[in-house]
């Protein structure tokens, strides 16, 4: 269905949840009620649980919860079926964040179908292309280092909270062109946004968020710099400047994509960096010449989130009746855990032969963050393993998952000799 | 600018100026050129910028230009011929200005 993103309404979908709303072309033997991202068994081991999720469940399976009820996806070939065919499994209305009903926006561009979103694509994947993001590898570099100075001789610190969450939020700042000065302030939005788990704080924070946004805006037309705020406010597309409510979706979508994913993935590869003493110095040795090998595999065991679609049109896939209107959900991490494209999927292999990982999904809505995403974990590796080569976590550590989309450790404490 | 010939497989022809050192899965994507996808943005991840080199251009394009790219290939979802490569590895030069590629009738 075309939607106008300059004049956008809020879309009018049915949204099932709990066990009484499970539509009936539904068989009832592919219903379950895993607790997924919030379940007491998900949260004592997400990526574990996610594995496993192979030899418990069947391919494709209904899935029962408090806030939703959808199909999940956890076999490779299915979820790039569906995360590569829009005209079945269509991204309208894909995000979960509450707004504003009467001063509605889209996300931009992964709330716009093909052929649509391709225009703003365009705009910043110069940007954001593996030349575009070269540029920013000196500065990442410095970042890090400066992070790490503040911590090296203390022989401890808070993983979370001193590296893995000033980095992309810095990074991110530097890219869009905003003062480093909003790092705190950024911080307490990313966290309130992404992990208050509670629909009025995300939806309070959100307003915050687009209220700074759209001043922002204003400034960066009146003074244009070369920042990726400035050039969407500033782009052309068929000649004409973007609506305010594309521009603000485009920017507020940003704002929310690149922050949580890169921290989570952090936190999550040096948990095991600080559990594999062997593995730390593997990586300390081959990170020069087997850069990509080495970050594409952390990727592959370490991916943080999911991907959904609205079912557009009626498709059978493996025997399963998906109607128009249901709702589908592929799990990254349990599809690049499919056993059949990555035997003994739990294991670190930075030498398996290349093949395509879900962690920044594919189709035309793949992150286009991916390539900043891999130089930060490549450069944070870099540089942290060449100053401190051993650490582990600290004694006496209970390592704890919270709710959400987003996986990862909520504290990773560290310590080393200084 | 080079020039790279985009053929379609159902016979339609681009010519596209592409700037020096931009690679082949750019100049389609950002002409409008259809039957190249290029979803993980050239990141040697996606094999969904499969080209075929014409015949007159295999010598001067070569072959793959790392492991990554041989074994990625394997997955892609059209025949692969000697002729293949990822869109996203070969970079424009004056060398191959008039450049010929072929694409496949898919990507995926």
């Amino acid at each position: 269905m075309p939607i106008d993103a300059a004049n956008p309404v809020p879309p009018k979908f049915a949204r099932p949840a709990g066990p009484d709303q499970v539509p009936p072309h539904v068989p009832r033997d592919l219903v379950f009620s895993t607790g997924l991202t919030n379940g007491p068994e998900f949260l004592a081991g997400p990526h574990d649980f996610m594995a496993n999720l192979h030899k418990t469940k069947p391919p494709i399976y209904y899935d029962v919860g408090d806030f939703a009820n959808m199909w999940h996806f956890i076999k490779h070939e299915d979820a790039l079926f569906a995360l590569r065919h829009p005209e079945y499994f269509s991204n309208e209305g894909n995000s979960p964040f509450p707004r504003d009903p009467d001063d509605y926006f889209y996300f931009i561009p992964p709330e716009i179908d093909p052929p649509h979103h391709r225009k703003y694509r365009n705009i910043v994947d110069p940007l954001f292309s593996p030349a575009g993001v070269k540029k920013l590898e000196g500065k990442i570099r410095q970042l890090a280092n400066e992070l790490i100075d503040g911590i090296a001789d203390k022989g401890e610190c808070e993983f979370t909270t001193a590296f893995a969450r000033p980095l992309p939020v810095l990074i991110f700042l530097e890219l869009v062109g905003l003062p480093k000065e909003n790092l705190d302030l950024f911080v307490t939005w990313a966290d309130d946004l992404m992990h208050s788990e509670n629909q009025e704080v995300m939806g309070r924070t959100l307003k915050k968020i687009t209220g700074y946004l759209t001043s922002v805006i204003a400034d960066k037309k009146a003074n244009p710099d070369e920042g990726v705020f400035s050039v969407i406010a500033n782009a052309q597309v068929e000649g004409k400047p973007l609506a305010f409510k594309e521009i603000l979706g485009f920017c507020t979508f940003l704002f929310i994509g690149g922050l949580d994913t890169v921290y989570a993935t952090l936190n999550n590869v040096w948990l095991w960096l600080a559990e594999h003493p062997e593995r730390r110095h593997e990586i300390g040795d081959r990170i020069n010449a087997d850069s990509d090998k080495i970050v594409e595999e952390l990727l592959r065991r370490y991916s943080v989130t999911f991907s959904g679609r609205e079912v557009a049109q009626d498709i059978e896939i493996r025997g399963v009746q998906l109607r128009k209107g249901d709702r589908i959900t592929c799990i990254l991490p349990a599809c690049n855990y499919d056993p059949e494209v990555f035997p003994n999927p739990l294991e670190v292999d930075f030498d398996r032969p290349r093949k395509t990982i879900l962690a920044f999904t594919v189709g035309v809505h793949s992150c286009m963050g991916g390539h900043l995403a891999r130089l930060e974990i490549k450069i944070a590796l870099q540089e942290w393993l060449r100053r401190i080569p051993d650490f582990e976590l600290k004694p006496g550590t209970r390592i704890e998952y919270r709710p959400g989309g987003v996986i990862g450790p909520d504290r990773v404490p560290l310590v080393w000799r200084a | 600018m080079p020039i790279v010939n985009y053929m379609e497989a159902n016979g339609n022809r681009h010519s596209i100026d592409v700037p020096m050192g931009e690679n082949v899965m750019r100049g389609a994507l950002y002409n409008g050129v259809e039957g190249i996808v290029g979803e993980c943005g050239g990141g040697l991840s996606c094999a969904t910028c499969h080209v075929y080199v014409d015949d007159a251009w295999t010598e001067r394009v070569g072959g793959p230009s790392s492991e990554a790219e041989e074994q990625l290939l394997e997955n892609a979802s059209s025949h692969v011929l000697p002729s293949s490569r990822l869109g996203c590895q070969v970079l424009v030069t004056g060398e191959l200005d008039g450049l010929v590629v072929h694409l496949p009738e898919s990507q995926f």
